[in-house]
């Protein structure tokens, strides 16, 4: 498909290539970034109404997957992505008389960024595809404004311009239509590229997805240890059986049924109920109550739910998953009194949530809690947490022995940084489809990929990161760059060994269970063998 | 641009209190200058640079470690507290039990950091979100006093994130009494003596830095 009209080239672009869509959408979700009100092009808030039920908001948004393209956005992303594409013709800022295309002023203050986004939205829709045909004579570039600044000769209250000045100007403006042409020239192959390559993507996904749909599912314990399964599997799960292969793989030792899932949900709200009726005056003289009381209650959830994934805004109050999310966190803590909720939770669940129906979300939830390594974490296990972060310097020190020693030099422990990335499984720290994406391999791979995926965000950023003092590391790890991508993340992974002189994760781990027995207190110093 | 003579500090600050009482948006208030309702959960332990401009011959450089504060995370607090100078235990005025929380957490970090001196580090309490819990302390003046001499805080304020009130002024506070702690090692600051201020405005409130 060399050239592509117009309109299904917005299309795609938001359809293959949702991780895409899904950036640009985050941070443009971000509060401080809405209009407020004002530009009728940008839609306000990209959360769907309240009202609507969750099942119809899932398709509507898409979520099934790869970080969902919101279904707003598909006309937000639209607009800015073909803006993109006239640049050279309406760089001009908003605002100048000259051009004669002067954007409508609205009088509230607004930070430039909101300017700009307003425009570029409102020039995407002025553009809007007339047809095909019209569209590109405005790709083209027009110099009429430009000889009004260059060519035009001085006002007659001055001297004339001289010949050899003249001349000068015709050659100066003829070298700037040049350049301007060939950078046109250069970003239309750009963008070619671009598209090609999304469109090979987009087969890609849809081809996936026939195969997990027709071959893989239907045969799943015998298939999915095959390396051809690996392999698709390691490429990334299509968005539409992301939810399924998840659940499969997490698998329901637990033998939690959706009926069990009612019955503590409903005890939930019972406790709930009781919590509101006692309600905040009495809390005072609750202050004795059990840690584990405190902790499950209602409050501290309510607190943390608002606060997962702000920027997508439907996790929070009025939001259409706020009370799901709600329910499967306050279900958990009367299914495992024992470990209650703890921060970080919410993520977990938020993520399940948006690929799962509720009780599913929940027999996940559950059960992928129960692995050892969450389980360590979750009950905040110190010492089992310390082995973890053990082995992972084994393996850091193996793959990045500069960079380990560069660590070590500041006392740089992983407690500074794995923490984030283990209790959130990584989808606090990365973009939500790059998250997504590492959960696919966590589900193949089990908590070794947990590892193995720090090591390669380390790798990704080794060179940065060397150049960097504490603080900045610190800073810099425990807020890792938005514009993070998966091929590139994903090849830094894949890089990583995990051996460690023919020891695999799960044998370094298992020794050093043991090695760790006497000196349980000590700091996790990573035994060298 | 550094002169020569300039003597240049850096310290590691604490900033601890129950989960949501906005520890994370007073940090940002004070390094970048703003403030949003939609900041994420804190897990672990987040971190900020911030550097001051002391006086003519000081630079002073803050390394603020914003922790999470679940309870449950207590055992994994020590590796954080080293090595710290000073400290902020940040309570949210409209939640009685956060409040309740301030002694637990001042206990914790007595028991876990002391500075070389053998003392405890100075911490400022920061009584949070008062744009919003309008008048709960403000006829506690006195109380609050009480409660800084007996549990060691070195002063208090009455903070918002959101309205930008008295951060630098308590962040300055505590520097303050860092210094003072430092360049006398052998006895730390006399504890202030406690002025009721019973007029007192929202606006300034340390028990510690107003007096003089």
């Amino acid at each position: 498909p060399a050239a592509l009209p117009p309109a299904p080239l917005g299309f795609t672009d938001v359809n293959l290539n949702s991780r895409n869509t899904y950036e640009v959408s985050r941070r443009r979700s971000a509060p401080e970034h809405l209009p407020h009100g004002g530009g009728g092009t940008a839609p306000a808030a990209p959360a769907p109404p309240p009202q609507e039920p969750p099942e119809r908001a899932r398709h509507r948004l898409g979520i099934a997957g790869a970080g969902s393209s919101f279904a707003e956005f598909f006309t937000r992303n639209f607009f800015t992505k073909r803006t993109k594409e006239l640049k050279p013709a309406v760089q001009s800022a908003p605002g100048w008389k000259l051009f004669g295309k002067v954007p409508p002023r609205e009088n509230l203050p607004k930070d430039s960024k909101i300017i700009q986004q307003e425009y570029e939205a409102r020039t995407g829709r002025m553009y809007k595809p007339p047809a095909p045909s019209a569209r590109r004579k405005n790709i083209e570039f027009e110099p009429l404004s430009t000889t009004a600044l260059i060519l035009e000769d001085r006002p007659a209250n001055l001297p004339a311009k001289s010949v050899e000045e003249a001349l000068r100007h015709r050659q100066e403006y003829d070298e700037m239509v040049a350049e301007a042409k060939k950078r046109e020239i250069k970003e239309a192959h750009k963008r070619k590229k671009i598209m090609r390559e999304r469109f090979k993507q987009e087969e890609n996904i849809a081809s996936a997805m026939v195969i997990w749909v027709n071959e893989i599912l239907p045969n799943w314990e015998g298939m999915r240890a095959t390396r051809r399964v690996r392999e698709l599997w390691w490429q990334g799960l299509p968005p539409s059986v992301r939810g399924k292969v998840w659940s499969l793989a997490v698998g329901n030792e637990l033998n939690i049924t959706p009926e069990l899932y009612e019955i503590f949900l409903s005890r939930a709200k019972e406790r709930w109920k009781s919590f509101s009726e006692t309600s905040s005056e009495n809390d005072t003289e609750d202050a004795g109550a059990s840690v584990a009381d405190r902790e499950a209650s209602l409050e501290l959830i309510k607190l943390d739910i608002s606060r997962t994934f702000p920027s997508l805004y439907i996790f929070q109050k009025g939001g259409p998953y706020h009370d799901l999310l709600h329910s499967v966190l306050g279900a958990y803590t009367c299914y495992r009194p024992d470990v209650g909720y703890v921060q970080g939770m919410s993520f977990i669940a938020a993520v399940l949530i948006l690929n799962l129906e509720e009780a599913d979300a929940f027999i996940a939830f559950a059960n992928l809690l129960n692995k050892p390594c969450q389980l360590a974490f979750f009950r905040v296990d110190h010492s089992m947490m310390l082995k973890y972060f053990a082995a992972f310097e084994v393996f850091f020190e193996e793959n990045l022995p500069k960079l380990f020693l560069h660590f070590k030099s500041y006392s740089l422990t992983p407690d500074i940084y794995l923490i984030d990335w283990i209790f959130t499984l990584y989808s606090k720290s990365l973009p939500l489809d790059l998250a997504c994406r590492v959960w696919d391999v966590f589900c193949r791979d089990g908590e070794e990929f947990l590892f193995r995926t720090g090591l390669g965000i380390l790798r990704l950023y080794e060179d940065i990161l060397l150049q960097m003092d504490f603080i900045h590391i610190a800073q810099f790890l425990t807020k890792l760059p938005e514009d993070i991508t998966s091929e590139k993340l994903f090849s830094c992974i894949a890089a990583i060994q995990m051996q460690n002189s023919n020891k695999k994760w799960a044998q370094v781990f298992a020794s050093l269970m043991k090695d760790n027995k006497e000196g349980d207190k000590n700091h996790s110093p990573a035994p060298k063998n | 641009m550094q002169k020569h003579n300039q003597k240049e500090h850096l310290y590691k600050l604490l900033v601890i209190g129950d989960l949501g009482v906005g520890k994370t948006s007073i940090i940002k208030r004070y390094v970048h200058q703003n403030f949003s309702p939609h900041y994420r959960a804190t897990i672990g332990v987040d971190f900020a640079l911030k550097v001051l401009n002391w006086d003519a011959e000081t630079v002073v450089r803050l390394q603020l470690w914003d922790i999470a504060g679940q309870e449950r995370f207590g055992n994994m607090t020590r590796v954080y507290y080293r090595e710290a100078m000073g400290a902020f235990i940040v309570f949210d005025v409209t939640r009685p039990a956060t409040f309740e929380a301030v002694t637990k957490w001042k206990e914790d970090l007595d028991s876990k950091l002391v500075l070389p001196n053998g003392k405890p580090v100075p911490t400022v309490l920061l009584a949070n979100k008062c744009d919003q819990g309008i008048d709960v302390l403000m006829n506690n003046g006195i109380k609050m006093d009480q409660f800084c001499k007996e549990n060691g805080f070195v002063g208090w304020f009455e903070t918002s994130a959101k309205e930008n009130i008295n951060i630098n002024e308590a962040s300055r506070c505590l520097v303050k009494h860092i210094i003072a702690s430092e360049s006398d090692p052998v006895q730390s600051v006399e504890p202030d003596i406690i002025k009721p201020h019973l007029n007192s405005s929202k606006i300034v409130s340390c028990s510690a830095c107003f007096k003089s």
